[in-house]
């Protein structure tokens, strides 16, 4: 039985050519509401492509695109926020004063801006910049200025598009604090696009991955990892190699293995589906003296390049 | 639409708040009367040691000797002023004579004049419009005592009542209007300030495209609002940036020219001018000045509420046609420099109107102008000279309607191509890549 989530996003076959290339060839993507989306996918892959469309600055050429059950439509603009991969603020005007702009041109009223203004310049250590010209802020400054601006309307649904980039480890990660707080506490969902694949490991709940305009992976993030692990485990004992290896004969596979001193050897193994961890571990400790014996860690780095591999071959 | 004046007001409140607006806001009025005081100023300071010999050789005038030497008899036809003095003899000096004397002019003062009316001033130094304006009233004064003495019984007061002096007023039978050749100066200078200002707005239109493109910032920006409001709403608010200095200007003018009436008036100045310019009006105040002046009267006859009405509708019908162009090529390119070359077609009408201008000037009605004064190209330039001499209403208001329907129509079309281009990094398109934009689907 499957439980079906409450989609905030459903993209149905979507479709955009540009000329000659095409973007987008039949996307679907489903992004369930109140979680953290990632969309993945090498350089032009086509996600900027699909973010701008969600993001209402294109149409697409054919297919659906439904917003918490509707389809997207101009008024939902006011719901979503958006920060672009390539951003920038007006030179010419002072911090606060593009701050209010951009929350006034989403709909706030100038008293309600200023005060959420204010709550957020100073959650992110802003707060001092109020009055300074833009030309003035670092480049990490600009970026929270950005963030701040994408996310004080309180969005029911939040694009960021490499919300990291330009960040130093410490501003990364209380970004990355503020992007979960954003949607434990206020249930909002997140389109996140990235190349930092340690951020999707840490943030996304779910995955979509796109290559040269079509998905080629779509799902939780835990069942991908555990799907790429393909019954693998870390399996490590101190005994007679050969004796061993000649025991498992079909009942495991062996992918590799390291040795050590002390008879001691590392080795990675694949479990068939059906055999049970456990039962696995109860017949090896028959034969050997067991040290540690765990499910492989796939990394979604990992999952990201044997798909796009897969995918190209 | 409230977004749509978000953008305007962000647009207009940042321009005008910069200093230089402030600025050339102020001065632009100060800076233009100044320049204008300082070349008459300049002007005067020249002037002010004209000596001019009177060579009187056949003793026309008859003269009385005093302690000035030589002097005319009836002296009253040669004042004396500040920037111009006279002395006479009877007898002739040669050219080297006048040369090392202290005389700047050298008149004479022969039969000749009394028969052609005709005099000769040889000059060591180019004589000023001032200083020759007053020997020529001088000597039609000696000479009209004169002849009157001479050919008549009457005394030269009688004579200079009964003297008539026809003043010709032109007038168009249909429209009314007065003096209009002169009245289309002031059209032409309106419509000179309308090149200046779509020029140069213009071109802030595109620089705040090019800013916004270069910056990324049209990104967020058009998340929000479609592109067509924002380049509308950008348009829209430089345009009132423009229209602030013109209304800025023009009320600064008329208080500097209030201000320096007052002055003329109340220290005497514009009596003074009065009289020497031979007027015998008995109230010296500003208008009385200014209307029985003959150069001047036509400035009181201008409708200058409908002109500055009309202009400020010109001004901005004209600054929406050019202004989307203006933001069309902005979003085409990423730098300024890359955008010379697709500004040439915007340029060419406004500088063809501009050409055209000073060819109404010299004829006002030719088919030509009329044609342009409806052509929304060059209606906003046209239309001013033709306006300031009078043209029926109906022309004025079909105009106005063809410019409106072009305008409507043009910032869809500029619409179309900004939409396209302010996606478009890193190549320089071409003037038909543009066009081909015009059929594309971007939503």
């Amino acid at each position: 039985m499957t439980i079906t989530q409450p989609l905030a996003l459903s993209l149905r076959e979507v479709r955009k050519q540009y000329g000659d290339h095409l973007a987008l060839d039949g996307v679907s993507v489903d992004v369930p509401q109140g979680s953290v989306f990632g969309l993945l996918g090498p350089n032009g892959a086509g996600k900027t492509t699909l973010i701008r469309m969600v993001a209402g600055i294109t149409a697409p050429d054919s297919g659906e695109i439904s917003f918490f059950g509707s389809p997207l439509e101009q008024s939902h603009i006011q719901n979503i926020g958006y920060l672009p991969e390539e951003r920038g603020l007006y030179k010419n005007m002072r911090v606060g004063e593009q701050a209010l702009y951009f929350a006034c041109l989403r709909g706030m009223g100038r008293s309600e801006a200023e005060f959420e203004l204010k709550d957020w310049f100073e959650r992110l250590d802003v707060d001092g910049w109020w009055n300074k010209e833009v030309a003035d802020l670092s480049k990490g400054m600009a970026q929270k200025i950005q963030f701040i601006v994408s996310i004080l309307h309180k969005p029911k649904f939040l694009i960021l598009d490499e919300p990291l980039s330009g960040f130093d480890p410490i501003n990364a990660q209380r970004i990355k604090a503020e992007i979960k707080r954003l949607r434990d506490e206020n249930g909002t969902t997140v389109l996140l696009s990235t190349h930092d694949m340690s951020s999707v490991d840490e943030l996304c709940d779910n995955v979509a991955l796109v290559n040269q305009g079509s998905k080629i992976l779509e799902g939780r993030v835990d069942l991908l990892r555990e799907n790429a692990r393909a019954g693998r485990v870390d399996f490590k004992f101190k005994g007679n190699l050969i004796a061993f290896t000649a025991a498992l004969g079909a009942s495991a596979i062996l992918y590799s293995v390291h040795s050590s001193e002390n008879h001691v050897h590392d080795m990675v193994l694949g479990i068939p589906p059906d055999t049970p961890i456990e039962k696995f571990l109860k017949w090896a400790t028959k034969e050997v003296d067991v040290l540690s014996c765990s499910p492989k860690t796939i990394s979604m780095d990992e999952v990201f390049l044997r798909a796009v591999k897969k995918a190209e071959s | 639409m409230r977004n749509w004046l978000v953008i305007l007001g962000r647009e207009y409140k940042t321009r005008v708040r910069r200093r230089a607006f402030i600025i050339s806001t102020l001065l632009g009025p100060i800076i233009m009367v100044g320049f204008v005081a300082l070349i008459v100023l300049f002007s005067q300071s020249q002037e002010t040691n004209s000596k001019i010999l009177v060579v009187d050789s056949s003793e026309i005038l008859s003269f009385s000797i005093n302690e000035k030497g030589q002097i005319p008899s009836c002296f009253e036809c040669f004042p004396e002023r500040d920037f111009l003095e006279y002395r006479f003899t009877t007898e002739p000096i040669s050219e080297e004579e006048f040369l090392e004397s202290d005389f700047t002019g050298m008149l004479e003062f022969d039969d000749g004049i009394l028969q052609n009316s005709k005099a000769l001033l040889q000059y060591e130094t180019t004589p000023s419009m001032r200083v020759k304006s007053a020997i020529k009233r001088d000597l039609t004064e000696a000479v009209e005592r004169l002849r009157v003495r001479m050919e008549s019984d009457l005394d030269y007061e009688t004579y200079k009542r009964l003297k008539v002096k026809i003043g010709l007023v032109t007038q168009d039978v249909e429209t009314r209007d007065r003096n209009a050749e002169n009245k289309s100066l002031v059209g032409w200078i309106f419509s000179m300030f309308m090149f200046m200002f779509i020029m140069i707005y213009g071109m802030h239109v595109m620089r705040g495209v090019i800013e916004e493109k270069s910056n990324r910032i049209v990104e967020v920006v058009v998340s929000i609002v479609k592109p067509e409001a924002l380049m509308g709403a950008k348009v829209a608010g430089i345009g009132l940036v423009g229209i602030t200095q013109i209304l800025a200007w023009a009320v600064l003018s008329w208080l500097l020219f209030i201000g320096f009436g007052t002055y003329a008036e109340s220290s005497g100045m514009l009596a003074d001018i009065m009289i020497e310019s031979g007027n015998t009006v008995s109230s010296t105040d500003l208008n009385t000045f200014m209307s029985s002046h003959e150069d001047l009267s036509f400035l009181m006859q201008i409708n200058w509420l409908a002109m500055l009405g009309w202009g400020v509708f010109f001004y901005l019908g004209g600054f929406a046609l050019y202004g989307s162009f203006f933001a069309a090529v902005g979003a085409s390119v990423e730098q300024e420099s890359d955008a010379q070359y697709l500004l040439l077609p915007v340029m060419l009408p406004l500088i063809f109107s501009y050409i055209l201008n000073i060819q109404i000037l010299e004829a006002p009605e030719t088919t030509l102008a009329t044609i342009c004064s409806f052509v929304p190209f060059t209606s906003p330039i046209t239309m001013m000279v033709r306006l300031s001499m009078g043209v029926p209403w109906y022309e004025v208001l079909i105009s106005a309607v063809i410019l409106v329907f072009t305008v409507y129509l043009m910032i869809k079309l500029a619409g179309r191509i900004y939409r396209t281009g302010i996606f478009m990094y890193g190549k320089k398109p071409s003037l038909l890549e543009m066009l081909k934009w015009l059929t594309y689907r971007n939503r």
